[in-house]
């Protein structure tokens, strides 16, 4: 019989270990070694209090804020259920909020948020690998709320390894540079330490700056979460990253760009209504950049990165003005335009025929692959 | 107090508490197995929240030395590990000219642990009388190929050199990583640490941080500052403050003289817990109006 509570358990070091299974199926990472270290220490004669012996398994079991408080619960629920209380719950466990269950602000992205309805556990098991490869190419405004969380799971893996592949292609290169002279010398006793031959170590190069900016009115939304999540990865790449958001005005969240707290930047976003899903101003925002943040950010000439429908609602003939300054500071100016995955599409919108001519790359971001292809391009920005 | 003796988690308390650090029961309880359990334990939490100083204070209370190592982006094994001293073996090879050893046993000697330079990580384990404390600090900060180097030495207590073999620490350290969750670390490391989050402090525990601190402290003012410092956490500042801005500004009030909060004093020291100008103009703003 599986035992849920620890007054099931003949002894304390049977109800430790099944403890540990206990918090493993409620998602914390806890294995044999931390089941042993478990052990070790209720051997030092902590537990005779039991703050303690609850401190002391938290400190071995978790990992992670979240996780410290999900345990808080799971502890409470194991250690201190009295059996008769249980009798009335009939044994039912129900642990509110396990570690990986996120707020789902991928579905309050893509305009779905109101649906409080969970997704189907059962119908989740279906994703295989062309399943998968054709999750990669479906545009991204068409996906359904299933495919949207498989999709996102599949994107973070994929970001994930972009990013490290990036860094290690930047390190290969290694022909000239300074004297690399632990291989040198070591090389040199062949030949009674006369450095013959001479070896060489180049420096990483210097990673360059990359800006972002984001578009997040309403024609956009269906598209704004992944590019949000790419731009996450790109951060592990460039680690002077600069993101902002736009739609009629703009906001800087580099400092929210973080992996663990995209789940909550989306939800402020889109908390903020009058950014989220209202009209475009992208004329505007560009000259809010360019006043408050151009004269910082634009020295060094980094890389501009606009992810944008071109919809705009304000003053063309600004844009193109304001673009022009950007591009002209900047090493290069990349524009991502969803739609431009469409057939047949012609930038033909006045905002995006503007700025056309202070774009140096016009491409596609449309679905999950568009985005990956971007890599290459990226390497050399 | 040697270690054999320390049976319970609040021993430590006593000692933490006599060296000006305030820690909770379950920072106590982490360290407490940090040094019986000997694993490494891992510190998260915002900056400012004394995380690098519970390293300090073990390495005090153990009276052994504080090894630390800084990270940085691009930190590399040659200036955590180990390198090899080029100069010396340079010479140590010409030295060896006239000597009829055979060209491997040159070699050998060229790379004996003569001629090696330790850096933090290698120091640690090679500690000829006493377990250090090792600090690596702000590892987030580092490239995650760091993190992976790293592995060996938490799990193992071991570093491995090509040309030498592998040492074995004689006494394994006591090592505290730190990290300010800038980014996320791996699991792999994350599974070889004990883990503790520290948060910022509550009211009370900030206050009696800063009593500690600054003993001279008048307990209005003492109050006010603390209860203003928590009240801007809860603004969206872009450098949140942590507890040891709050003793600057509470020390640089005190060094003016003031012995209350007020407009006055706001104006003047502002700069002490604040760091940018949008923040100060932000909390001028909201705390203007109830000046």
């Amino acid at each position: 019989m599986k035992k849920i509570q620890a007054f099931q358990t003949n002894s304390l070091s049977e109800g430790i270990v099944s403890f540990a299974q206990f918090a493993r199926e409620h998602g914390l990472n806890v294995g044999i070694q931390e089941t042993q270290d478990a052990l070790q220490a209720s051997c030092l004669g902590i537990l005779n209090n039991k703050d303690v012996f609850r401190h002391a398994l938290k400190s071995l079991f978790c990992t992670s804020p979240e996780e410290m408080m999900v345990f808080d619960q799971l502890f409470s629920l194991y250690w201190d259920t009295n059996p008769i209380d249980l009798q009335k719950r009939k044994g039912k466990v129900n642990i509110q909020g396990s570690v990986n269950k996120k707020a789902n602000a991928s579905l309050v992205m893509l305009g779905m948020g109101n649906a409080q309805a969970e997704p189907e556990e059962d119908a989740k098991n279906v994703s295989g690998a062309n399943e998968a490869e054709r999750l990669k190419k479906t545009d991204l405004s068409l996906l359904t709320i299933l495919e949207a969380e498989q999709l996102e799971e599949i994107a973070r893996k994929l970001c994930k390894q972009m990013a490290v592949r990036m860094r290690r292609r930047m390190k290969q290169n290694r022909k000239h540079g300074t004297l690399y002279l632990r291989k040198t010398i070591r090389r040199s006793i062949a030949s009674g330490g006369e450095p013959i031959q001479l070896f060489h170590q180049m420096k990483t190069p210097k990673k360059q700056r990359l800006i972002v900016l984001l578009d997040i009115s309403g024609s956009m939304d269906k598209y704004s979460f992944f590019l949000l999540r790419f731009i996450c990865a790109l951060r592990d790449h460039f680690r002077q990253l600069e993101a902002f958001v736009f739609s009629t005005s703009l906001k800087r969240i580099t400092k929210a760009m973080k992996p663990q707290q995209l789940e909550r930047v989306l939800k402020n976003i889109s908390e903020n209504t009058d950014h989220w899903s209202g009209g475009t101003r992208i004329g505007e925002c560009m000259k809010q950049f360019n006043d408050i943040f151009g004269k910082r950010m634009l020295n060094g000439s980094p890389t501009v990165l606009i992810l944008s429908d071109g919809l705009d609602t304000g003053d063309a003939d600004l844009l193109g003005a304001e673009l022009q300054k950007i591009h002209a500071r900047s090493k290069r100016t990349i524009w991502l335009n969803p739609l431009k995955g469409m057939k047949g599409y012609q930038p033909l919108a006045k905002g995006m025929k503007a700025a056309l001519p202070s774009v140096d790359d016009f491409r596609s971001a449309h679905n999950l692959e568009s985005l990956l292809e971007l890599e290459k391009l990226l390497m050399h920005a | 107090m040697p270690i054999d003796e320390l049976k319970y988690p609040e021993q430590l308390g006593q000692f933490l508490d006599s060296h000006q650090y305030v820690a909770d029961a379950e920072m106590l309880t982490s360290l407490f197995l940090l040094l019986k359990l000997n694993k490494p334990l891992l510190l998260e939490g915002p900056p400012g929240v004394g995380k690098t100083e519970a390293a300090l204070v073990l390495s005090q209370w153990l009276d052994v030395p504080l090894i630390r190592l800084q990270c940085y982006e691009g930190l590399d094994v040659n200036a955590a590990v180990y390198e090899w001293n080029y100069q010396k073996q340079l010479l140590g090879i010409r030295m060896q000219e006239g000597s009829t050893m055979s060209s491997q046993e040159k070699e050998q000697k060229i790379f004996s642990e003569e001629y090696l330079l330790k850096r933090p990580l290698l120091q640690a384990i090679s500690q000829a009388d006493k377990s250090p404390v090792l600090l690596v600090d702000e590892l987030d900060r580092s490239d995650e190929e760091f993190e992976a180097f790293l592995l060996e030495l938490l799990s193992a207590f071991q570093i491995t050199i090509p040309e030498l073999g592998t040492i074995k620490a004689k006494h394994k350290p006591y090592i505290i990583l730190t990290s300010n969750r800038t980014r996320e670390l791996s699991d792999a490391l994350k599974r070889r640490c004990l883990y503790h989050w520290i948060g910022y402090p509550g009211l009370e525990k900030e206050m009696s941080i800063v009593k500690k601190r600054l003993p001279g402290i008048e307990e209005n003012l003492l109050k006010q500052v603390v209860e203003y410092v928590q009240s801007f956490r809860q603004l969206k500042l872009i450098k949140t403050p942590g507890i040891s801005e709050t003793i600057d500004w509470a020390e640089s009030m005190m060094a003016l003289g003031y012995r209350e909060v007020n407009s006055r004093a706001m104006e003047q020291t502002l700069g002490a817990i604040l760091k940018t100008t949008e923040d100060i103009e932000q909390v001028r703003l909201s705390v203007g109006e109830t000046i």
